[in-house]
């Protein structure tokens, strides 16, 4: 009990220190949070987009198989599907249809692409996604022409407009019957863009992959799970990227910080001094100090994690997105599911917290070990 | 670029694929603390392996591989002394390819093979013969087995 008494006389103390220096310890305060803003900005966003790809992944099928000519993606045979299907341990082996279509009157790119099951779709009517839809303002009912390869345009009524949960995938997308896909893209009956199949053992997957390419090696078979990896080091190379930009500051910061906790200043070495005067143990003294930074890096740790926390999740991460999002000119516009890994937290603390902690630790030792008779004649 | 734009944008159109997908159906499903009356170890975690052996009066146990499965077989003495092998109504293993519940008593079972268990070495089940010759073939297999033919010797070898 003495013990807790003592150490909140002591953070009174410290506490009142502070305030009256209070500009320059506002000042490191603002910088500190901006570090840690930034910091927890770029590690949450990160984290939240590859979530939300592998949670996108999860239902997908597990084997997509691309045909190559000279190295380059070309139209799947229909024997190739037939080829696959009796492989052992998998399922469902469908043709798809899919590719981007140029719109030249907003300059967008959309995703198009043929639904599995044409009863779905009622002939000559689209499903677009709501990024789409905002747009070109088109609503349930509209209709939308496409120019199709041989010059001529096809139009088709827009059906549905899809449900906003899907928006991160689904913000450009079209989806049509495989016959209006064809006709816009001049694709033969019997020819497909590649060719999925779902592996229910994923201990399989590799074996099936195995398989197709000795089955048909002119194939590329592509697994979710390489699908996954370069997604997240894709994310992460974005990331890295921000980061590296935004090194110098980082750097500043880490010099700043350092100059501040090493070095004391003139006062606060009298500060010392007067204190050890008046009776203080060196431990007493220490700990004041000590309750200083960890006021300090705290308050700037946690100012800067909300903020990060409010600006990747409800702000949508207005002040990086256009580094760190899609190559399409039309930007998806989407809320990440807010979540953080205490991991994360963690990591932040021992990166910029700790590391400041430590810095004032050193100098103060020698400081507070000094005669005060010596030390104030200085 | 060009290759590896193809698989991310290959990679996007997989996920769309979700808009227009199906599902599938099972049948028992351990519970997250059923544990191996063998190994001691939790079922739920390792769902691929999963086999069960179902009594009369309705108690079931779940086993987090068929090798397991077959020790506590053959020796009901030992982990359920109060339980007699007449009164099992049903065995369940897990069908390899599809992940599915087949009945254990007419499985097919690959001995020796590259495809380990959470128990190390494991007997693979198949719900069909030419899908366990296949398997054999690709993950060199040892020997085919019906349930009739494992026996504590054959275990002894897995071990």
């Amino acid at each position: 009990m003495i013990w807790i008494e003592k150490q909140r006389n002591i953070i009174d103390l410290a506490l009142s220190s502070l305030l009256r220096k209070s500009g320059k310890n506002l000042a490191l305060v603002i910088i500190y949070t901006a570090i840690v803003f930034i910091l927890a900005s770029v590690v949450f966003f990160i984290s939240s987009l590859k979530r939300e790809a592998a949670l996108v992944l999860e239902a997908s099928p597990e084997i997509v198989v691309q045909k190559l000519v000279a190295g380059r993606q070309a139209l799947a045979p229909e024997s190739y599907i037939d080829a696959m299907r009796g492989l052992r341990g998998t399922a469902n082996v469908r043709g798809r249809l899919w590719g981007h279509y140029f719109d030249s009157t907003v300059g967008a790119n959309y995703t198009i692409m043929a639904c599995d099951d044409d009863a779905q779709l009622a002939a000559g009517t689209i499903t677009i996604g709501r990024g789409m839809a905002r747009t070109l303002s088109l609503k349930k009912g509209d209709s939308m022409k496409f120019d199709a390869y041989d010059g001529t345009s096809v139009d088709f009524k827009v059906g549905e407009i899809l449900p906003y949960r899907s928006e991160l995938v689904a913000s450009d997308l079209i989806l049509l019957r495989s016959d209006g896909f064809r006709r816009i893209f001049g694709m033969e009956e019997g020819s497909y863009s590649d060719v999925t199949l779902q592996v229910a053992n994923r201990k399989e997957m590799a074996t099936v992959a195995g398989k197709i390419k000795k089955l048909l090696p002119d194939s590329r078979p592509i697994l979710r799970d390489e699908v996954l990896r370069t997604y997240e080091a894709i994310f992460d190379w974005r990331g890295g990227l921000l980061i590296v930009i935004l090194c110098g500051a980082v750097l500043a910061f880490i010099i700043f910080a350092w100059d501040k906790a090493s070095g004391l200043s003139f006062e606060e070495r009298r500060e010392i001094c007067i204190l050890k005067a008046v009776g203080w143990d060196t431990s007493e003294v220490m700990a004041m100090k000590l309750w200083e930074g960890a006021v300090i890096s705290l308050l700037s740790f946690i100012f800067g994690i909300i903020g990060a926390y409010l600006h990747v999740f409800y702000t949508s991460y207005f002040l990086f997105g256009p580094v760190l999002k899609g190559w399409s000119v039309l930007y998806p516009s989407y809320q990440l599911i807010p979540a953080v890994d205490p991991y994360q937290l963690a990591a932040l603390f021992f990166l910029t917290v700790v590391p400041y902690t430590a810095a004032t630790l050193i100098p103060l030792w020698g400081a507070a070990s000094i005669d005060p008779d010596e030390g104030m004649r200085l | 670029m060009g290759r590896g734009f193809h698989i991310l944008a290959a990679a996007f159109l997989l996920s769309v694929l979700v808009l227009c997908g199906g599902g599938a159906g099972g049948a028992l499903a351990p519970g997250k603390s059923d544990k191996c009356p063998v190994c001691g170890m939790f079922v739920h975690k390792y769902p691929d392996f999963l086999a069960q052996i179902k009594f009369n009066d309705g108690k079931v146990f779940f086993f987090d591989g068929n090798k397991d499965m077959f020790r506590f077989f053959f020796n009901l003495k030992k982990y359920a002394p109060e339980r007699k092998t007449d009164d099992i109504s049903s065995i369940h293993v897990t069908d390899y390819y599809s992940l599915s519940p087949v009945d254990g008593r007419e499985a097919y079972y690959v001995a020796g093979s590259d495809v380990h268990g959470p128990m190390g070495k494991e007997l693979i089940p198949f719900g069909k013969e030419p899908e366990a010759r296949e398997f054999m073939k690709d993950h060199k297999g040892k020997s085919l087995l019906k349930f009739k033919d494992i026996n504590p010797s054959v275990l002894k070898e897995l071990e």
